[in-house]
């Protein structure tokens, strides 16, 4: 049978592509991830205390997830100062993932790195001005710098340890957090303004962007109380859960033509990836928080999310726009809470860390809202504390089957559309990148 | 002055390297005035079929380990296709974090994955070890780091695309960079081949952090405790990496109150940073009885995944060679 790959796909964190077998009766398509992590492998042997160091690699916001097992390994309490100070990280590190997603959502309709004096193309006559490019990656800048302050490093992070953090925010940049905040509250609102009349809701963008929609699907996020909830596919609530029980909630299985697991709940009897079958499939991120239903605290973001409501209807939405849409909710979010906590009443206290004294318990979990989505980790370990297994679920892992699915209706929607290989790869890309 | 050829791609590792190079062109300065984009299939969605042909790359910049067929087959397309070639990041530079994956024995897990169905797709196989860049094919000159300082990458992107054109704009970095690198750079012409951009000496010498006397009398695990934030991290019995590795990142680590761990690889004068670590330690025993010592000794854990956390397949002495499926029939071992 004769295959076309769609490779390498673009803004993909892991190495991937997009295979395609036409066959006489039925077309094929796989999402592949062709390179193992291993992380698991990684972890294991090494001094459980490195971990929030090894698994940054895997994304910033597991710095933070790891230092949350190793609170409850080692039963040391952060102190409040501590944990603002993660929160305020995890926040920024949300800002500046979904900036730079929105910013290739852009980068789709204009050459990136085109000259400045070269305006765009593709559509005739330019949909906006290249200086929003510098201005977003200004902004972002801003958000980098916010994060090297709380984090020692913005894109893999260092000061969240077992019990609290290494060290204090210096006063002397107390004044910067707050400029960058506000610069970045008032960046966000402007590009929803942008981004919601002049493209979002611009028939010639909506047109070019592919009209993919995919099966319901329930989603699984964490709630502000730190609970994880499971809402089924018509958006009501169907299960609520707490990080420890996770891995009694939750499976992985394999497929031998990707490196990457599929996660999927436990007792539907499922160990096989069927595109038409979605009966204990889930997704996670930025669409699943937003098809809670549930109103945002922060005005500004739940502004933007009513604005979403009107636009789009009630949720839950499993379309393109409305998890374009979504990242652009939470960048308003993450952008206001920066602003509350970028306090030097919260980021100050009389200790960092409580220092642990030895290892309580020898497996622990602990779960975080990452940009990306819902990921949680769970640790075993000996009596030296040296990790005997590392479980990482990630939401690479729990939206492998939704991208399997959204790359196969992207390729049959731009097959119906007699689109050409290139823009069948231009759609399979930006039909992934929300995600 | 005609316009340089660019090249970037990520083998095996996350994308913090490629974002860097992106934020550098439009936080810093842009390399578009002297040089166009090519092949860059992150950002801009390039193919492999754009390879296809008889242009060529005025510089490659290379991130990411080699851990597949695939990505052995894009280091040694790319560098046929690339007259200089830059290993960006610790990763690529050094094999990285993936490289521990050598410690658990990758080549076991390796020609696991076969598809069933002669109608599924094959994945590509999982090299016998995880190597880094120079394992495979000749590297011009290294940018280290995980990830590596916009700053020296930047002086790199400058350095190696317009030499002699904006030597002012390098200056600021150029502080940090070795003596050879930053005269051949403020002279315009290219530097040695084989040149790393950062420094030479270890990350000691820009670490804040005040050193008095080196003496271990105990060990201790980072989170035993709370370290004195002026104090050497070495002298107050963690095991901290800054003696052995090359300086370049102005103590960014040890500055967050985390001990250094060697991502800029072995600084210049050093052999193998691990063994330069166990020298480094074991002279400053502050006892000469041989039970306290082999007390001291014991408190140490996971030498070889602490002390070679991102140089494993490419600075470990004991562990270099050719993997086993490098090994010809007739190779002389």
């Amino acid at each position: 049978m004769q295959a076309t790959l769609f490779e390498p796909l673009r803004w993909q964190e892991q190495p991937s592509r997009v295979a395609v077998y036409n066959g006489s009766e039925e077309r094929n398509v796989y999402f592949q991830i062709t390179a193992p992590k291993d992380l698991g492998t990684i972890c294991q042997g090494r001094p459980v205390e490195e971990l929030p160091r090894i698994l940054s690699i895997l994304g910033p916001a597991h710095h933070i997830a790891s230092a949350v097992v190793l609170d409850r390994l080692f039963n040391a309490e952060p102190p409040p100062m501590a944990i603002n100070m993660r929160q305020a990280l995890l926040q920024t590190l949300v800002f500046t993932h979904h900036l730079r997603k929105l910013f290739f959502f852009l980068t789709s309709l204009e050459d990136p790195l085109a000259d400045r004096q070269t305006v765009g193309k593709s559509f005739g006559q330019p949909l906006f001005s290249r200086h929003l490019f510098d201005e977003i990656m200004q902004c972002l800048s801003l958000a980098q710098e916010a994060a090297t302050i709380l984090g020692g490093r913005a894109d893999h992070p260092l000061t969240a340890v077992a019990g609290g953090v290494s060290r204090y925010v210096k006063p002397a940049v107390y004044d910067r957090l707050a400029e960058i905040s506000d610069s970045c509250v008032s960046f966000a609102i402007r590009l929803t303004e942008f981004l919601g009349s002049d493209l979002f809701e611009n028939p010639e963008v909506l047109e070019s962007l592919p009209a993919v929609s995919f099966e319901p699907m329930p989603a699984l996020s964490m709630n502000d109380a730190g609970s994880i909830v499971l809402h089924d596919r018509t958006g009501q609530e169907s299960d609520r859960f707490t990080s420890d029980d996770v891995f009694d909630k939750i499976e992985l299985f394999r497929e031998p033509w990707t490196y990457e697991p599929f996660a999927c709940l436990k007792g539907k009897g499922r160990n096989v990836f069927d595109a038409n079958d979605s009966d204990g499939l889930y997704f996670v991120g930025p669409l699943a928080g937003l098809n809670a239903r549930l109103e945002l605290s922060t005005p500004y973001a739940e502004e933007e999310r009513r604005r979403f409501v009107d636009t789009l209807g009630p949720p839950p939405h499993f379309t393109l726009i409305a998890a374009y849409r979504s990242l652009l909710v939470e960048l308003v979010r993450a952008s206001e809470r920066m602003t509350g906590l970028f306090n030097p009443e919260k980021l100050t206290g009389p200790s960092t860390r409580t220092v642990p004294q030895e290892l309580q318990q020898q497996q622990a979990t602990g779960a975080v809202e990452s940009p990306q989505g819902l990921i949680v980790h769970r640790y075993r370990v000996d009596d030296r504390g040296m990790v005997e297994e590392a479980d990482i679920l990630d939401a690479a892992s729990q939206n492998n089957a939704l991208l399997c699915r959204t790359a196969r209706r992207a390729v049959e929607e731009s097959m119906n559309r007699n689109r050409s290989q290139d823009e069948t790869k231009r759609n399979i890309e930006a039909s992934l990148l929300p995600f | 002055m005609p316009k340089k050829k660019l090249a970037v791609y990520t083998a095996n590792g996350c994308r913090v390297c490629e974002n860097s190079i992106l934020d550098v062109h439009f936080q810093v300065s842009p390399f578009t005035p002297w040089a166009d984009v090519g092949f860059w299939p992150y950002l801009t969605g390039s193919q492999w079929q754009d390879l296809d042909g008889d242009h060529r790359f005025d510089l490659c910049l290379f991130a990411g380990a080699v851990r597949t067929v695939d990505d052995r087959s894009a280091a040694l397309r790319l560098r046929e296709k690339s007259r200089l070639m830059l290993a960006v990041g610790a990763c690529s530079a050094f094999g990285g974090m993936p490289g521990l994956l050598n410690l658990n024995g990758a080549a076991d897990k390796a020609d696991l994955v076969v598809p069933e169905k002669s109608a599924e797709p094959a994945l590509p196989r999982t090299e016998s070890r995880v190597s880094a860049l120079s394992d495979i094919v000749a590297v011009d000159y290294v940018v280290p780091g995980c990830p590596p300082p916009k700053n020296l990458l930047w002086a790199a992107i400058q350095a190696l695309i317009c030499p002699g054109e904006c030597t002012s704009r390098i200056s600021y970095s150029a502080s940090r960079l070795p003596d050879p690198i930053s005269q051949s750079v403020a002279s315009g012409i290219l530097p040695p081949r084989g040149s790393t951009f950062a420094g030479e000496k270890a990350v000691c010498a820009s670490c804040s952090r005040v050193k008095e006397e080196k003496k271990f009398t105990s060990v201790l695990r980072p989170y035993e405790i709370d370290p004195d934030p002026g104090r050497c991290l070495l002298e107050q019995g963690i095991l901290c990496q800054g003696v052995a590795t090359r300086e370049g990142c102005g103590g960014l680590c040890t500055a967050a109150g985390a001990p250094c761990r060697g991502c800029f690889g072995k600084a210049e004068a050093v052999f193998d940073p691990g063994a330069k670590m166990i020298s480094a330690i074991s002279s400053t025993f502050d006892s000469t009885e041989a039970a306290e010592i082999k007390t001291m000794s014991q408190g140490f854990v996971d030498l070889a995944g602490t002390l070679y956390r991102y140089t494993m397949p490419a600075q470990c002495v004991l562990l270099a060679g050719p993997a086993e499926d490098e090994i010809h029939a007739g190779d002389v071992v």
